[in-house]
């Protein structure tokens, strides 16, 4: 049987990103991946780097908006680790952080608006308050509609499809070992350590991290663990390539829309648009089949995106597509050491592209013994209550 | 501008396929809709010129006359909603989405049918990019569709007899044909139809009109050459030479031929089974006896079911007819299994001449070798190159896609698929599907997509 310090099961940005600090630190890494690299959410999403407190948070009441507002404390930190990725990996990631608009069209959106900034500004991030006339002088593409906006001057996005391989790659070549087309199918405890089991694998790991996206529940089920992860199908759209015209990162206060220009040209339009999860036979959801569109979260986006940038209507939609991630059910990301087994760690539930980087840097130093404290947020500590009866 | 029909049944194609389904399920009070790309109903195969063109002689040889007669009947019906000049770009159960010149228009039907047809094969080689250098199969659209000849000196090079048929046509609208390239030997061609003699029997006809064409090109004088393979396509602002195994040709447009494959980008949106099609690769969608694809409501027929000509695609229209009837309770399973019989022994003997003439055009060993930088994927530009070197690391189509861009371009991996998955196998890697199928199946306007501001 294989031995490794650290087995990784995921190979998303997450996965490979901590791959590569472990290995950089010493440690001997595998990590198993079921697909390819960066099949899932991590290559999938619509790669915002969005460090304002997120629409989701800010509406359903104070307490959760308060819960929001802590997350702006890692994402000082993501701001870093994403302006000084690539000069660490020595690659082009398609890196824009040129700043990003959140924007409110209704009086209601502005106070909604001010009282945002005023959370973030408590916790340390800096936004400006813009008038609606002030926005369209930065920003002239912003539709005469927009009565203001909150600037953040670090968001921005980067490539999806860059960042996951590059990690990998970085990790490869500090000595970890990739294994892709590799389906977990046990994990057991023996004499401490975790032992993996799947097509081609036996492996003896010190620790265990599972990275894998929606998929963590069913992998931390394999070792009689609950976690409270549900999946979640994202509409996005891909517009033909236009000439630059968007160095923002566009998002609005009070409807679902993310809105941004790829290096190559698309624009990409998404917000949080639901499309409908398959179902297997026995009922619950299939992750492995083709989620479906749902043709009024495809109007519902579109017509956000007219309403914010007029302009989209003069381009022609080329691709939707249906990305799945995961949401825990308090909405914030379960990062961190499983109380109930030593041993056993987790990195999912959402946000894990703009923090992503953040989170495998922290978990690395905490994994190899070093104080990660601002993980605390983020640990599964708060569901150790679900388990009290597994393990 | 966003619009909503209701009907019965949602017929998507109106070719030889479409027709039949049509012709079939006419008379018993249904709502149908039938959505074709193109304005007036024919098909690939009748690509009708404009209805105020007058042309002389149109598809006049006598292969066409079963299927111009099938076409008389389908117009002469009184009870369809013909949507012309309108694109499937969107399918689900009971649900597509087509868009026209007025914008989006919702069709919702209690049965689907796909007829969507096929297209033509793209081949990447040396210099197939130039302006000049097009599919056959659009050279014979133009001359169809609008008597228009693509350039005064065509080459039509590949390994499928259709070629002689298009040559033929250029011929006689009064173009001028460089040259008849088939990549494979005479000898291939004719052991694999004595193979299958009684296949080849059958379709007398057919086997006419490629002597019909034989002959015509023969008095005009066109080299025809076999054993004679693709290399490089040579122009700079365009092609104005290809050169072959057996030295240069000049031209000033080039027709590839190499085979047809299904379009298959609706039933694989709608989730249907597909099955591998022909040699010249594509994806067939799979169906039960009256037509029924894998997904409930929703069957298919034509080409889109695997490429076999007109005439099997009327006969499994009209199975296809008599399956929607039987689903919707207008006639009783043992009417559907009467009438189903002369559909489903036509099928069966046009797909075993289709079988032959595959086995006859099979391209796979006659394919020309794209160099490193020959591009591979049209819309994003991705070439040879960058392609393999990947080839190593991913396991699947999508994942090719997702690190070279490979289709993900507007014609959604529609031109680029076969080639993708023809290096994935020679690399040793045989994916069990393609890239996952994305709305739309063509570009749409946002505007088109939105209700008025």
């Amino acid at each position: 049987m294989e031995r490794a310090d650290v087995a990784i099961i995921g190979g998303g940005l997450v996965g490979c990103a901590t791959a590569w600090r472990l290995a950089r630190k010493g440690a001997s890494v595998v990590l198993i991946e079921a697909g390819d690299i960066n099949a899932g959410a991590s290559g999938q999403n619509a790669g915002s780097l969005h460090f304002q407190i997120e629409r989701r948070f800010l509406e359903n009441g104070d307490a959760l908006a308060e819960q929001g507002a802590q997350i702006v404390a890692l994402s000082r930190h993501a701001v870093i680790d994403w302006r000084t990725i690539e000069r660490e990996l020595e690659t082009d990631l398609h890196v824009a952080m040129h700043g990003g608009l959140m924007v409110a069209e209704t009086a209601e959106q502005v106070a909604l608006l001010e009282a945002k900034a005023a959370r973030e500004s408590r916790e340390g991030l800096t936004v400006r308050t813009l008038d609606g006339d002030e926005a369209r002088a930065m920003a002239p593409y912003l539709s005469s509609g927009i009565l203001a906006a909150n600037f953040s001057a670090d968001e921005g996005h980067a490539d999806p499809r860059a960042i996951t391989p590059a990690l990998a790659e970085a990790a490869r070549g500090e000595g970890a070992q990739v294994r892709t087309g590799t389906h977990v199918r046990a994990i057991t405890r023996e004499n401490g350590r975790f032992v993996i089991r799947g097509n081609g694998l036996a492996l003896s790991a010190d620790q265990l991290l599972v990275a894998a996206g929606a998929w963590s529940a069913d992998v931390c089920a394999l070792i009689n663990i609950h976690m409270p992860i549900y999946p979640v199908a994202l509409l996005m759209n891909a517009t033909e390539r236009a000439p630059p015209i968007i160095p923002h990162l566009v998002q609005h206060v009070g409807r679902r829309l993310s809105l941004k220009q790829t290096h190559a040209g698309n624009l990409l339009i998404g917000g949080g648009w639901p499309s409908r999860l398959a179902q297997t036979l026995h009922g619950g959801f299939d992750l492995s089949a083709k989620a479906q569109m749902i043709p009024e979260s495809l109007t519902g986006n579109l017509l956000a995106a007219r309403d914010v940038v007029p302009g989209v209507t003069r381009l022609n939609l080329i691709r939707s597509w249906t990305g799945v991630t995961a949401i825990t059910s308090d909405q914030l990301p379960i990062v961190g050491p499983v109380p109930r087994m030593p041993g056993l760690w987790v990195a999912a539930g959402g946000s894990a592209f703009t923090l992503g980087l953040t989170f495998a840097r922290l978990m690395a130093d905490a994994m190899t013994g070093d104080e990660a404290d601002e993980l605390s947020l983020l640990s599964p500590a708060r569901f150790e209550h679900l388990n009290g009866f597994m393990g | 501008m966003a619009d909503r029909i209701e009907c019965d049944v949602a017929i998507i194609g109106g070719g030889p396929a479409g027709q039949a389904a049509a012709l079939a399920l006419s008379g018993h009070g249904l709502s149908i809709v039938v959505i074709d790309e193109q304005p007036r109903p024919g098909g690939q195969i009748l690509r009708q010129p404009p209805a105020r063109f007058a042309v002389r002689g149109w598809l006049e040889e006598r292969s066409y006359r079963p299927l111009k007669q099938l076409l008389g009947r389908f117009q002469a019906l009184d009870d369809i909603h013909w949507l012309g000049s309108h694109s499937v770009i969107g399918l689900q159960r009971g649900s597509v989405m087509a868009m026209g010149p007025e914008g989006v228009t919702t069709v919702t039907a209690r049965h689907i049918l796909i007829a969507a047809g096929c297209h033509d094969l793209a081949v990447p080689l040396p210099g197939w990019t130039l302006p000049g250098v097009y599919a056959a199969g659009g050279i014979q659209a133009f001359i169809k569709g609008q008597q228009l000849l693509v350039g005064n000196r065509i080459l039509v090079a590949g390994t499928h007899p259709l070629q002689l048929i298009i040559a033929a046509q250029i011929v006689a609208a009064g173009g001028s044909v460089a040259a008849v390239l088939f990549a494979q030997p005479r000898s291939a061609m004719v052991a694999a139809l004595a193979r299958h003699p009684l296949a080849a029997l059958r379709r007398v006809p057919d086997l006419l009109a490629t002597a019909a064409a034989l002959r015509a090109l023969a008095r005009a004088g066109t080299p025809i050459h076999f054993g004679t393979s693709l290399e490089a396509l040579i122009g700079t602002d365009r092609v104005s030479a290809a050169q072959t195994s057996a030295g240069t040709i000049n031209c000033d447009a080039v027709g590839l031929c190499y085979g047809f494959v299904p379009q298959s980008a609706l039933p694989r949106m709608a989730g249907a089974q597909m099955r591998p099609s022909g040699p010249a690769g594509g994806w067939a969608c799979g169906h039960d006896d009256f037509m029924r694809t894998s997904v409930p409501g929703v069957s298919a027929a034509g080409e889109t079911t695997g490429v076999a000509g007109a005439a099997a695609a009327a006969a499994g229209g009209a199975l296809a007819g008599i399956g929607i009837a039987l689903d919707l309770g207008l006639i009783s399973l043992e009417a559907a299994e009467h009438a189903a019989r002369t559909p489903r022994r036509d099928l069966a003997q046009h797909r075993a001449f289709a079988a032959l003439l595959d086995a006859v055009a099979d391209p796979r060993a006659y394919f020309p070798a794209p160099s490193a930088d020959t591009i591979i994927c049209r819309c994003e530009d991705v070439e040879q190159a960058t392609i393999a070197a990947e080839l190593p690391v991913c396991q699947s189509a999508n994942a090719v896609k997702l690190a070279t861009r490979c289709g993900m371009g507007a014609c959604q991996g529609r031109n680029c698929e076969p080639s993708l998955l023809r290096m994935m196998a020679k690399a040793g890697n045989v994916p069990e599907t393609g890239f996952t199928p994305r709305f739309p199946a063509r570009p749409v306007s946002i505007a088109d997509l939105l209700p008025p501001q």
